[in-house]
């Protein structure tokens, strides 16, 4: 695969191409992130009980590994 | 005390001159002094009756249906053994927006726990899908932080499918207060549904339970006819429908003595 790529440099632009894809889907994934953060608080507010917050806490774990995804996608 | 008693015998003979509240000023005020001049013990026999007379009137003011819950509905519904229970008898934490200042929660159920057992699986065999990949050499051609990257993609998106899964199951609820039976349920974190009906507008209650996970694990639907506008409420996957029903059954009948009680007193 290697050979086939390097063939005309064909090779950059495929991981351009494959850097580009990883940006943009860890940027939208970012932003789903955030819906989950809000609709998990949402749903937290309308029905209270002792697990909330643990739940509360995953869906913020989650923004966070979110952002360090992005930040690895941007450090490739 | 024979000069009060006749001030007392005096004073009745000349009712119709008297006006009548002066009557009762100079009776009590007679009573207060047969008191002062008697035994403390005397005092004793005075206060006992009025204590009688205030039990009495608090039984009768006892409404029928309280909003504490009735120790008996143990007896319907069993007891509750784990707070993550799929149902909760008489859950003391649980809460809702739309919850009333009175209305106290008697159940809360969710669909059988077996049902996550299908997405469970799927997120377990997800986990391990990256263990697979080494398989596949030409991957190899990727750069290290690629594929580093690619498998951080991988588990996120893992746990967020198992995350979505849980968060749907848990905020899937069905709820029976007091005042009326509630469903509440949360459709991929995006749509949320919110339906109620009153204790005294539900008609009609059936269950039933099907297939072999579910008369294993004895979980079916439960499906309320009201009277209102939407005039069918459906609570899927629900433990013990048969419970649920009774549980129904007992507090429609209170709510129909309340009326009958509240009807003969008008």
């Amino acid at each position: 695969m290697n050979n086939i790529l390097s063939i005309n440099g064909l090779e950059s632009y495929f991981f351009v191409f494959i850097k580009g894809f990883f940006i943009f889907s860890s940027l939208l994934y970012f932003v789903f992130a955030l819906i989950v953060v809000k609709q998990v608080t949402s749903m937290s507010k309308s029905v209270t009980d002792k697990f909330n917050p643990i739940l509360i806490i995953f869906s913020y774990l989650h923004l966070g590994f979110s952002i360090f995804l992005i930040l690895t996608m941007l450090g490739l | 005390m024979g000069f009060v008693i006749n001030y007392i015998m005096n004073r009745s003979k000349d009712l119709d001159t008297i006006a009548p509240d002066d009557l009762s000023v100079e009776a009590s005020s007679a009573v207060e002094a047969l008191a002062k001049s008697a035994a403390k013990s005397d005092e004793i026999v005075i206060s006992k009756p009025v204590k009688e007379v205030k039990e009495k009137t608090k039984e009768t003011k006892k409404p029928i249906i309280e909003n504490d819950f009735n120790p008996g509905f143990y007896d319907i519904l069993g007891h509750t053994k784990s707070p993550f229970s799929a149902f909760l008898v008489h859950p003391k934490v649980l809460t809702f927006s739309e919850q009333d200042e009175n209305e106290k929660i008697y159940l809360a159920a969710r669909p059988h726990w077996i049902n996550n057992l299908s997405w469970i699986l799927l997120a377990t065999l997800m986990l391990f899908v990256p263990l697979f990949f080494k398989y596949f050499t030409f991957l190899n051609f990727f750069p290290i932080q690629y594929r580093f990257s690619a498998l951080l993609f991988w588990y996120l998106i893992t746990f967020i499918y198992a995350f979505e899964r849980f968060l749907t199951w848990y905020f899937n609820l069905f709820l029976v207060t007091n005042q009326r039976v509630v469903d509440i349920d949360f459709n991929n974190l995006l749509n949320k549904h919110f339906a109620t009906a009153d204790l005294e507008m539900i008609q009609d209650t059936s269950s039933s339970v099907r297939g072999v996970f579910g008369t294993f694990f004895n979980f079916g639907d439960v499906l309320i006819q009201t009277a209102s506008e939407k005039n069918q409420i459906i609570f899927e996957k629900i433990p013990n429908p048969e419970k649920i029903i009774k549980l129904l059954k007992e507090l429609r009948d209170l709510e129909e003595q309340k009326n009958d009680g509240g009807k003969e007193n008008e």
